[in-house]
């Protein structure tokens, strides 16, 4: 299967974090009839896995994270992480979107220790465990800046920080940087890669950025629109850190956007 | 120079008053009936130092004061539940919104007749007039501010699986804080105003409005002219202490440029 390479540490067989996803579907309801939005999605993502998924805008990406993070509930199929269904949202999967949705009226500090508001930790530990992932993101000394006094590039940060902080298995990652500039982002991928090594938790991270896909992911999913379908599932197969210019991420490059040039041409 | 510029700036507030005082002192000195419809500075001085010496304006001012607040408190937090409710359930909206709505048209002069013979005209009655005057710029704006929570913060919310309390506190209240103060400043002006007024009604008691009616009726303008001054600096510092609190609880928000 996937080629995991040296630099990540192997994962024990029962590492938590498989997610499971078949025969799914989702319909919106529109104009009183049911639009179908994702059909037939089947998806074994094994632990620490690093997922990528891309398609065309309006193909069911976010729809398909909000499925799996349980902000919708209704749909067909099953879904189960570690082999438990998915009824709703649980503190087992994170989710960082694209407008980083940290509250306004918070500081940096309080609105990632908001995430261990269902724990019975003390004022203490919660500090701690509050600072040393404030450090993970390299946000040292903005600890107490509100949300609107930070970079698009800091904010990112602070929401995957906040992310993380609960140990979630699994982390979902819809287009988190596709508000930033072309350097931030290129250093937020690196820092994200750096964070999956640490933290070896699965990974599934929507992007637009075909690059970015192939750069981080194991594999990178392609969906096809309307109603939204895997076209295509690729296998990068090279070890972790990457050279980003690697001959075969530019053949990939070429052969992914063939293939969505190809949908939005019929 | 920036000192300089401040001080001619903080001056320029001063100008319309001093223009007024001075048409004032000229008005007084015009003729017999001016000098009485017009009392003199010195006149007004001697009445305050008459007044203060006595300890009648203290006294009266603490007396509106203290209703004001004692009814801000009661109709601002009343306010703030009816109109949280009415914003987040739909049934409690069929329920007591056609009332709501309805009740509100009516000016709160209007009701002091019938509360005074529900109630009669004592100090009761008064803070439940102006707990009326607070509610309902209270309770408006905070229909308006939970209702327009931002359905994205709730999804953060129940991602971190918030129970409903921890929700009230860390979701709805700050996005409808912005709404509460601007009800809040609004309720502290009508509860300002129908402290006063109400004295006006319901003439036992003590209070400004009070010291102005008998001061009416002994034909004293200075003191009439003290009371008027009184009311409108003690609401003028009233709504910059709530500025100040307001401006201090939302520096979460963006400075708008
Ligand atoms: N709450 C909703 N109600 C109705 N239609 C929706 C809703 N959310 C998304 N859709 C529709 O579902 C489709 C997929 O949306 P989305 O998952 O946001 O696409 P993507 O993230 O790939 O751009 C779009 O056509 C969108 O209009
Ligand atoms: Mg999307």
């Amino acid at each position: 299967m996937t080629a995991i390479a040296p630099p990540i540490p192997p994962l024990a067989l029962d590492t938590p974090g498989a997610l499971s996803i078949r025969g799914l579907n989702k319909h919106y309801p529109i104009d009183g009839r049911r639009l179908p939005v994702l059909q037939h999605i089947d998806l074994q993502v094994q632990p620490g896995e690093f997922i990528a998924i891309v398609g065309a805008s309006g193909c069911g990406k976010s729809t398909l994270l909000r499925l799996i993070a349980g902000l919708e509930t209704d749909y067909e199929g099953q879904m189960q992480l570690d082999g438990k269904p998915i009824r709703g949202p649980s503190l087992d999967r994170g989710m960082v979107f694209q407008d980083h949705r940290l509250f306004p009226w918070k500081t940096v500090f309080d609105n990632i220790a908001l995430a261990l508001k269902h724990s019975r930790l003390d004022k203490a530990h919660v500090a701690a465990r509050v600072n040393e992932h404030i450090a993970l993101v390299g946000l040292q000394g903005f600890e107490h800046a509100y949300p609107h006094q930070l970079s698009g590039g800091m904010a990112q940060r602070a929401a995957i920080a906040r992310a993380l902080i609960t140990q979630p298995k699994l982390l979902l990652l819809d287009e988190p940087f596709g508000a930033l500039d072309a350097l931030t982002r290129v250093r937020m991928q690196q820092e994200l890669q750096r964070l999956w090594i640490q933290q070896r938790s699965t990974m599934i991270m929507v992007t637009h950025d075909v690059e970015e896909a192939l750069y981080l992911g194991d594999r990178v999913i392609v969906l096809e629109p309307r109603p939204g379908r895997i076209r295509h599932v690729i296998e990068v197969g090279l070890a972790h850190p990457r050279e980003r210019n690697a001959a075969r991420l530019q053949s990939l490059r070429q052969e992914i956007l063939g293939q969505l040039l190809s949908q939005a041409g019929h | 120079m920036s000192t300089f510029k401040k001080c001619c700036a903080g001056l320029r507030g001063l100008a319309s008053p001093l223009l007024l005082v001075a048409a004032w002192e000229a008005a007084s000195r015009q003729d017999a009936s001016h000098a009485y419809a017009f009392a003199s500075l010195a006149s007004i001085g001697a009445g305050l130092r008459e007044l203060s010496g006595s300890g009648e304006l203290w006294l009266s001012a603490l007396a509106s004061l203290q209703r004001t607040c004692l009814g801000l408190l009661y109709g601002a937090s009343l306010g703030t539940l009816l109109g949280a409710g009415m914003a987040l359930s739909p049934l409690a909206a069929r329920l007591v919104g056609p009332l709501f709505h309805s009740l509100r048209q009516v000016p709160i002069l209007g009701l002091i007749p019938l509360l005074a013979l529900w109630f009669g005209s004592g100090e009761g009655t008064k803070v439940l007039i102006v707990a009326l005057a607070a509610f309902y710029p209270m309770a408006l704006n905070a229909v308006e501010g939970f209702s327009q929570v931002d359905p994205r913060y709730r999804e953060v919310g129940r991602l971190f699986g918030l129970g409903p309390w921890q929700h009230c506190w860390h979701v709805l209240l700050p996005s409808a804080l912005p709404s509460l103060f601007n009800g809040l400043l609004h309720a502290l002006a009508f509860a300002w105003v129908s402290s006063v007024g109400c004295e006006l009604f319901l003439s036992t008691g003590v209070g400004l409005g009070n010291m102005m009616m008998n001061a009416e009726a002994g034909a004293r303008m200075d003191i009439i002219v003290i009371g008027v001054l009184c009311i409108g600096l003690l609401g003028y510092a009233m709504n910059l202490l709530f500025s100040r609190l307001s401006q201090r609880l939302l520096r979460w928000r963006p400075l708008r440029r």
